[in-house]
C-alpha cells in the first residue's frame, strides 16, 4: 500500500496535488479535536473581525472563529461523504453483482428499478424527503437518506462487470466445481469490482458534499451543525456579501473546491491506476 | 458515397439551427400577447388620456411611457407574482395583493393606523363616519361617503358594500365566507349611502372586518362582478380602482406593476389629504436583499420594504439619501407584532409555569438582540408589542408594577423584571456601530424598549429543581420522569434571516444552561401545519398581533378562549396554537366581547391581561418585528418617520396610501 | 410501466410531507393581516379542502387524478387556486427551455470538438490548458461555482445583472432590445452552464477519442497521407460520437426538470423555481403535473435517439 502511494507520488502529478490538498483538508478536519472554541457557542471572539494573524479565516458575524468552525465544518462533511459512500456501496454491490450474476428476470427487474432511480430527479424529491425528517435530520439520517439515492450508476457500472467475469473460465470451473451462486459472487466476484467500488467511492463522496451544500444553503439539512454547506447558509443569513464580510463565504468556498479538486484528483489518479482492463489484462483472463 | 455524407451533416446543422432557433422563439412567445392589460374597456377615462410629455419627462423612463422623475419604485416584498393576470383581491392566499392593488387600488371602509395615522389613528375612509352599533350589538349601520366614484365612472354606493358581504356569504371559498355566514343575518339599505347590518349574535368587533390593518375586507364594484358566473375564478383583470390610482401596465410574469394616478383622483376618498404626489408608482420585485442595496445605491429603488440589518448599515453608511424610520440606530420600523418562543402547554413538562419562567429566565436577551438585530431590535417582556402607541397605552402605566412584579423562587420572592437590559443592548451595540447608537437614555428607552426579564441561571435552576427536575452526570437536565431533555425551537429559515437567528440563540443560552435545545428551521409551509397540530415543542413566530394605533386586544384575544382550544392532533381554530387554558382570561376576553370598540374600559381589560399573561408566561415574548423599510430621498421627500409618524412606511401595508399625498419631489 | 410507476410515487409522497397546502392557506390567510374570527377559520379550511378536491380517501384522490390525466387535464395548482397547472408551467417553460436548450447544446458541440482536438492534438499547450481547466472545475459542486462566478461577474466587477430573466419595466414583446437584455440577462447562468457542461464533455470526448487514435484504421489512414482534419473528424470523433449522443440525448430528456440550483441562484423564472414553489407548498397537482412533463420528456428522448441512431452510426443502418 505504502509502495503504491511512493510511486504514484513519484509519477502521477494529479496524484501529488491530491495528495497535498487531502493531507491539508485531513490536517485541519484532525485539529478540530483541539479546537479552543465550541463550534454552537457564538460570539466568543470579535465579530466581523478580517483574517489576521490570530484568527487565520477572519471571524464571522456569529462571533465565531472561522478556521476553527471550518475545521468542525470540513470533518463532519467528510463524515458525509463517507457515510453515504458506504451506505450506497453496499447497496450497489448487492444490486450489481445479482443482477449480473443471476441475470434474467432479477436482472432485468433490479435494472428497471435502477434505471427508475436513475432518471427521477434527485434534488426535488430530496427536498421533500427532508421536509419529512426535518425534525430528526442528523447528519447521520442524512447520510442514509443520500446513500439511498446515490447507488445507481455505480451499480449499473458493477453489474457489467460481473457480466464480463461471467464469462471467463474461472468462473465457469466454479460453477462446474459445485459452488453456490452467492458464494461465487462473493469470493469470485467481488476481489476483481472490490477497485472499481473504491474508486466510485472518492467519486460519490463527491457527489454526496456537494448535494449536502445544495440542502443547507437552501436551509434544509440541520442548520446547526456545522458543515462546509451551513457556513455558506449563515453567511447568507447574515449578508455576508453586502456586509463586507467577504471572508465568511471565501472560507467555506475555497476549502470546498480545495476538498473536491483533492477528491476528484485521486479518483481519477485512482481509477487510471485500477483500471478493470489493464488490470484484467494484467492477470491475463 | 461522400455527397451522401454532406446531406447528412447540413441534416444536422440544421435540426441545431433549428432547435436553438426555435428555443430561444418560445422564449418569449406565449407571454407576449398578454402584456398589454391596463388600458382595456373598462379602464375609463383616466388611462385612456394619453400623457402628455413634459420637459421632465424627457429623462429616463422606468417603463414604456413612464418617466423616472415621476415615479415612485416601491418593493412588492411577495417577489414575483404567479400568475402575474389574477386580481381576485377576494380569495384567499391571492399574490397580487401587495403590487398595488390593496395600496392603491382598492379601498374600505376604515383605516386603523398601527402608528399616529394622518388625521388621528382612525380613518373613515369609505365610511363617513364610525360603525354605530345598537344597544346589544346585535345591530350596525355604516354611513357611506358621497361623490366616490370607480375609476370607470360608475358611482360607489351601499349596492356595492351590500353586494360584497352578500356575494361572499353566498360563494364557499371566497376570503370573508365563514365570516359573514358566522355573523350576518340580514342587510338594509334606508338609502342609497347607509347600509344596516342585522347580526346573528352580539358582536362589538364585527366592524374590524371592513376595518383595514394591513388589510380588510375590501370592497367589490357589483357592476363588474355580478357579470361573473364564477366569483371565486374570476380574475379582475384589468382591476377596476376605487381609490386613487389604477392599474397602468404590468409584466405577464410578475416581475412589476406600473400605477397611474388617476386624472379623477378627486373622486376618491384620498383627494381629503390633497393630490397624491407621484404621478405613477412602481412596484418591483427586486429580488434578494444584496440586490435592494445595490439598486438602491443606484437610485433605482426608492422604498425598500425589509431588508437584513446588515444591508441597512452598509446603506446607512454609503449612500446618504437612504433613511429609516428612526434617523439613525435602530432605524427599522417596529410592526404591531410581537414575535414570542410559543411552548407546547399541552405537552409535558411546559404545562409547569415554573419551568415556562425558568426558559425565561435562562434567555439573554441582550445576547438575542445582538445576534438578530444587532442591537437593532425592540425588546418586549410582556404579551404587547413595545410599538406605535402602545408604550402609551401599556408600557408607562404598567412599569411600576412590573418593577414590583414578584415570582416565587425557592420559597423567596423574586422580582425578575430587569430595566436595564435596553441600556445593555445599545452598549454592545455602539461596539461596532460607534456613535450611530443614541445615547440618551429616552431615545433608547423609544427605540429598543423598556425592559426585560433578568438573565439569572440561578434562579431558573432553582425553578427547575423545585419541580424535581435534575441534573445528570453532563450538567445536563433530566425531567422530572428521569427521561433527558430536548426541546428543538422551530423556526423560520431562508426568508426571514432575523427570526431563525433569534432562534439560533434562544436554543445556544438554553443549551448553556443545561437543555439540549437547537434551532430547528422550517419553510412556511412546514410551520403553518405542524403548530396547527400541536407538533412542537417550541416555536418562534407570531400570535400576538395588534392594531399597533388602537388599544384593543381583541384582534388576537379572540381566538384564545378556551371555546377555540383544541386538543393535541386536532387542528387548532386560529392563534392558540400554543394550547393556553385559563378561566380568568376567558373572562377577560368575555368582558371585552361586550364592551365598546372604543370604551375605555377595554384599555383596563387589557391592562388586566398583561398582568395575568405576566403572572402565567403562556408565551415568551421577544420582540417586536422591526422592518427595515428604507427609503431613498433622491427622486422623493416627506415620506414617514418616527418624528413624523403619520402612516405605516412597510410598503406592503394597505395604509401606505397615506403616503401618497404627503410625499412630494425632492426640492431641488 | 416506468411512467406509471413515477406518477404513482409522485403521488405518494408528497401526501407524507408534513406540508399541508390547505394549512399553507389558511395561515397565509392569517399572517395576512386582517382581522380574522376564528369561526372563519374553521369555515374557510372545510370550503378548502372541498375545493382542492381533497376531500375523499386517497384512493379516490388518486382514480380522479388519473381519470383527469386521461383527459388531458392537470387541474388547478392548489398553491396558486385556481390557475390550471398546465397555464404555469407554460409561463415557466420558455425560459427554462431557452436557455437550458442553448446552453446545452453549445457546451456539448464546444466540448466534443475540443475534446477530439486535444487527444489528436497531444502536444497543444492550449488544449493542455483547457484540459486542466475542465480538471479543475469539474468536481466543483455547482451551486458553489455558480455563487462564485455571480458574486465575481456581478457584484465585485459588476458587467452582468444580479438577478432575474429581465429588468423591472421591461416589457415582454418582440424587439430587438428585448431580445438583447434577456440575452445580456441569461449570459451570467448560461456561462456558468456552459462551463460545468462543456467540461464533461470535453473529458468524456477525450478518452474516447485516445482509445480510437491508436485503433488501426486511423494508423492507416495517416499512413495514406490523408490530411490531420479529415482524419480528425471523420474518424476519430465520428467513431466517438455514439456514447456522447445518448448522453446529450438523456440530458436534453432531463430538461424539463429545469435547473433548480440555476435558477435559484441567478433567480431564473424557470422549471425549476416553479418545482421549487410546488414541494415547497406541497402543491400536490403542480407536483404531479411537472413530475408528469419531466417523464414525457425523457421518454421522448429515448425514443427520438432510437429514430435518429441510424444517422450516426452506419452499422445500425445497415440493419
Amino acid at each position: 500500500m505504502l509502495r503504491v502511494i511512493r510511486d504514484l507520488l513519484k509519477h502521477d502529478g494529479r496524484f501529488r496535488v491530491a495528495f497535498i490538498f487531502l493531507v491539508a483538508i485531513l490536517i485541519m478536519s484532525a485539529l478540530s479535536v483541539v479546537s479552543p472554541h465550541d463550534p454552537g457557542r457564538t460570539f466568543r471572539v470579535p465579530a466581523d473581525m478580517p483574517p489576521s494573524l490570530e484568527h487565520w479565516f477572519g471571524t464571522s458575524s456569529r462571533g465565531q472563529d472561522i478556521f476553527w468552525w471550518m475545521a468542525f465544518a470540513v470533518r463532519n462533511s467528510l463524515f458525509l461523504g463517507l457515510m453515504t459512500a458506504i451506505v450506497s456501496r453496499i447497496i450497489a454491490i448487492f444490486v450489481g453483482l445479482t443482477a449480473g450474476y443471476r441475470g434474467g428476470f432479477i436482472d432485468r427487474a433490479l435494472m428497471s428499478v435502477n434505471d427508475s432511480f436513475v432518471v427521477m430527479p434527485v434534488l426535488p424529491v430530496l427536498i421533500l424527503l427532508s421536509f419529512l425528517l426535518k425534525g430528526s435530520m442528523s447528519l447521520v439520517t442524512l447520510a442514509v437518506i443520500l446513500g439511498l439515492f446515490g447507488w445507481p450508476w455505480d451499480a449499473r457500472l458493477i453489474r457489467s462487470q460481473v457480466l464480463s467475469l461471467k464469462e471467463r473460465a474461472f468462473t465457469q470451473t466454479a460453477v462446474y466445481s459445485g459452488t453456490g451462486a452467492f458464494r461465487i459472487s462473493l469470493n469470485e466476484h467481488l476481489p476483481f469490482v472490490l477497485p472499481v467500488v473504491f474508486a466510485t467511492t472518492i467519486n460519490n463522496m463527491l457527489w454526496s458534499i456537494g448535494l449536502e451544500v445544495t440542502l443547507s444553503v437552501l436551509g434544509l439539512s440541520n442548520v446547526t451543525l456545522p458543515t462546509i454547506g451551513t457556513a455558506i447558509f449563515w453567511a447568507n443569513q447574515h449578508q455576508a456579501l453586502v456586509a463586507g464580510v467577504w471572508w465568511w463565504l471565501a472560507a467555506p468556498v475555497v476549502i470546498a473546491i480545495i476538498l473536491f479538486l483533492g477528491l476528484y484528483l485521486l479518483f481519477s489518479s485512482v481509477n487510471e491506476y485500477i483500471d478493470p482492463r489493464t488490470r484484467l489484462r494484467r492477470i491475463g483472463g | 458515397m461522400s455527397e451522401f455524407r454532406i446531406t447528412r451533416r447540413e441534416f444536422l446543422i440544421q435540426l441545431g439551427l433549428l432547435t436553438a432557433g426555435s428555443a430561444l422563439a418560445s422564449c418569449a412567445g406565449p407571454a407576449a400577447p398578454t402584456a398589454v392589460p391596463a388600458t382595456g374597456p373598462t379602464a375609463g377615462p383616466a388611462a385612456t388620456a394619453v400623457p402628455k410629455p413634459t420637459a421632465a419627462a424627457v429623462g429616463k423612463e422606468v417603463a414604456p411611457g413612464v418617466p423616472r422623475s415621476e415615479t415612485l419604485i416601491l418593493e412588492n416584498p411577495t417577489g414575483r407574482v404567479v400568475p402575474a393576470d389574477d386580481f381576485n383581491r377576494w380569495r384567499p392566499g391571492i399574490q397580487s395583493a401587495s403590487t398595488g392593488l390593496q395600496q392603491l387600488g382598492l379601498d374600505a371602509l376604515w383605516y386603523i393606523d398601527p402608528d399616529a395615522g394622518i388625521s388621528g389613528v382612525w380613518d373613515n375612509s369609505l365610511a363617513e363616519e364610525k360603525p354605530i352599533y345598537n344597544k346589544d350589538f346585535t345591530q350596525m349601520t355604516v354611513k357611506l361617503r358621497k361623490g366616490i366614484y370607480w375609476s370607470d365612472g360608475v358611482e360607489f354606493t351601499a349596492d356595492d358594500l351590500i353586494y360584497t358581504v352578500d356575494i361572499q356569504k353566498k360563494t364557499a371559498g371566497l376570503a370573508y365566507t365563514g365570516q359573514f355566514q358566522s355573523y350576518v343575518a340580514s342587510m338594509e339599505k334606508p338609502d342609497n349611502y347607509t347600509v344596516v347590518f342585522k347580526l346573528t349574535k352580539p358582536n362589538s368587533r364585527f366592524h374590524g372586518l371592513f376595518t383595514v390593518r394591513w388589510s380588510a375586507c375590501w370592497i367589490m364594484p357589483k357592476h363588474v362582478f355580478e357579470k361573473q358566473a364564477d366569483p371565486v375564478a374570476f380574475k379582475f383583470n384589468p382591476p377596476l380602482s376605487l381609490s386613487a390610482y389604477v392599474l397602468k401596465d404590468f409584466d405577464p410574469n410578475g416581475n412589476w406593476y406600473v400605477w397611474q394616478r388617476r386624472e379623477d383622483w378627486q373622486r376618491t376618498t384620498l383627494a381629503r389629504f390633497g393630490m397624491p404626489g407621484p404621478k405613477y408608482a412602481m412596484y418591483i420585485a427586486p429580488g434578494p436583499s444584496d440586490k435592494k442595496v445595490i439598486a438602491q445605491t443606484a437610485k433605482d429603488l426608492d422604498v425598500i420594504h425589509d431588508i437584513a440589518p446588515e444591508g441597512m448599515i452598509t446603506l446607512a453608511k454609503t449612500n446618504p439619501t437612504s433613511k429609516g424610520w428612526f434617523k439613525s440606530f435602530p432605524w427599522a420600523h417596529p410592526d404591531p407584532t410581537l414575535p414570542a418562543v410559543m411552548l407546547n402547554l399541552a405537552k409535558s413538562p411546559y404545562e409547569m409555569k415554573e419551568v415556562r419562567w425558568a426558559l425565561t429566565l435562562a434567555i439573554d436577551i441582550v445576547r438575542v438582540a445582538m445576534a438578530s438585530y444587532r442591537g437593532a431590535a425592540t425588546i418586549s417582556g410582556i404579551h404587547v408589542p413595545p410599538t406605535g402607541l402602545y408604550p402609551k397605552y401599556y408600557f408607562d402605566p404598567l412599569e411600576q408594577w412590573l418593577k414590583d412584579f414578584t415570582i416565587d423562587v425557592g420559597g423567596q420572592p423574586y422580582k425578575p423584571w430587569d430595566s436595564e437590559a435596553p441600556k445593555r443592548i445599545a452598549d454592545e451595540a455602539r461596539k461596532a456601530l460607534g456613535n450611530l447608537v443614541p445615547t440618551d437614555a429616552a431615545e433608547i428607552r423609544k427605540s429598543i424598549g423598556m425592559g426585560w426579564w433578568k438573565y439569572d441561571v440561578k434562579a431558573a435552576e432553582q425553578l427547575l429543581l423545585s419541580k424535581g427536575f435534575k441534573r445528570d452526570s453532563n450538567k445536563m437536565w433530566l425531567k422530572p420522569n428521569g427521561e433527558a431533555w430536548k426541546i428543538p425551537l422551530m423556526c423560520e429559515g431562508e426568508t426571514r434571516p432575523i427570526m431563525n437567528r433569534a432562534a439560533a440563540m434562544i436554543a445556544e443560552n438554553w443549551k448553556e444552561f443545561g437543555i439540549d435545545s437547537f434551532a430547528d428551521v422550517r419553510d412556511s409551509a412546514t410551520r403553518a401545519n405542524l403548530p396547527s397540530l400541536g407538533e412542537f415543542d417550541a416555536h418562534l413566530s407570531w400570535t400576538i398581533e395588534t392594531w399597533g394605533g388602537h388599544p384593543d386586544l381583541f384582534y388576537f384575544l379572540e381566538s384564545w378562549h378556551s371555546t377555540y382550544l383544541r386538543p393535541l392532533g386536532e387542528r387548532s381554530v386560529a392563534r392558540n396554537w400554543f394550547r393556553w387554558k385559563n378561566a380568568e382570561l376567558d373572562k377577560i376576553i368575555d368582558q371585552i366581547q361586550n364592551l365598546d370598540f372604543d370604551d375605555p374600559k377595554g384599555l383596563e381589560l387589557g391592562k388586566e391581561f398583561v398582568k395575568l399573561a405576566t403572572r402565567e408566561q403562556p408565551t415568551i415574548p421577544i420582540m417586536s418585528y422591526n422592518v427595515f423599510s428604507v427609503v431613498d430621498e433622491t427622486y422623493w421627500e416627506g415620506f414617514p418617520t418616527a418624528e413624523n409618524p403619520y402612516t405605516n412606511p412597510v410598503a406592503n401595508w394597505a395604509n401606505t396610501k397615506y403616503m401618497f399625498p404627503k410625499i412630494k419631489p425632492k426640492a431641488k | 410501466m416506468v411512467v406509471f410507476l413515477g406518477v404513482t410515487l409522485t403521488f405518494i409522497i408528497p401526501r407524507f410531507s408534513p406540508n399541508d397546502p390547505v394549512e399553507t392557506r389558511v395561515s397565509q390567510m392569517m399572517m395576512s393581516g386582517g382581522q380574522v374570527n376564528p369561526e372563519a377559520v374553521i369555515h374557510l379550511r372545510e370550503a378548502l379542502n372541498e375545493m382542492y378536491g381533497l376531500k375523499g380517501s386517497s384512493l379516490e384522490q388518486y382514480l380522479a387524478f388519473w381519470g383527469r390525466l386521461f383527459r388531458g387535464d392537470l387541474g388547478p395548482s392548489l398553491s396558486t387556486f385556481p390557475t390550471p397547472v398546465t397555464e404555469l408551467i407554460a409561463r415557466a417553460m420558455p425560459w427554462t427551455l431557452g436557455l437550458l436548450l442553448t446552453s446545452i447544446i453549445v457546451s456539448w458541440v464546444v466540448g466534443n470538438l475540443l475534446g477530439g482536438i486535444a487527444s489528436y492534438y497531444t502536444e497543444s499547450r492550449v488544449m493542455h490548458v483547457i484540459d486542466v481547466l475542465s480538471q479543475a472545475v469539474r468536481p466543483i459542486p455547482y451551486y458553489i461555482m455558480a455563487l462564485v462566478l455571480l458574486v465575481v461577474f456581478a457584484y465585485f466587477i459588476p458587467i452582468f445583472p444580479f438577478s432575474g430573466a429581465y429588468p423591472a419595466g421591461t416589457r415582454v414583446e418582440w424587439s430587438l432590445n428585448f431580445v438583447l437584455t434577456v440575452i445580456k440577462h441569461s449570459m451570467l447562468p448560461a456561462i456558468s452552464l456552459v462551463i460545468v457542461g462543456m467540461g464533461g464533455w470535453f473529458l468524456g470526448m477525450k478518452s474516447l477519442t485516445s482509445n480510437i487514435i491508436s485503433e488501426d484504421y486511423v494508423v492507416y489512414a495517416e499512413t495514406a497521407g490523408l490530411r490531420p482534419r479529415r482524419i480528425l473528424f471523420s474518424y476519430v470523433i465520428r467513431n466517438a460520437l455514439l456514447p456522447q449522443v445518448t448522453g446529450l440525448a438523456l440530458q436534453l430528456g432531463m430538461i424539463f426538470n429545469g435547473a433548480l440550483i440555476m435558477e435559484v441562484v441567478f433567480g431564473y423564472p424557470g422549471m425549476g423555481m416553479l418545482t421549487l414553489q410546488a414541494v415547497m407548498a406541497n402543491d400536490y397537482s403542480l407536483i404531479m403535473g411537472i413530475a408528469i412533463f419531466s417523464i414525457i420528456g425523457v421518454a421522448t428522448s429515448v425514443l427520438i435517439l432510437d429514430l435518429l441512431y441510424p444517422l450516426f452510426d452506419p452499422r445500425v443502418r445497415h440493419q
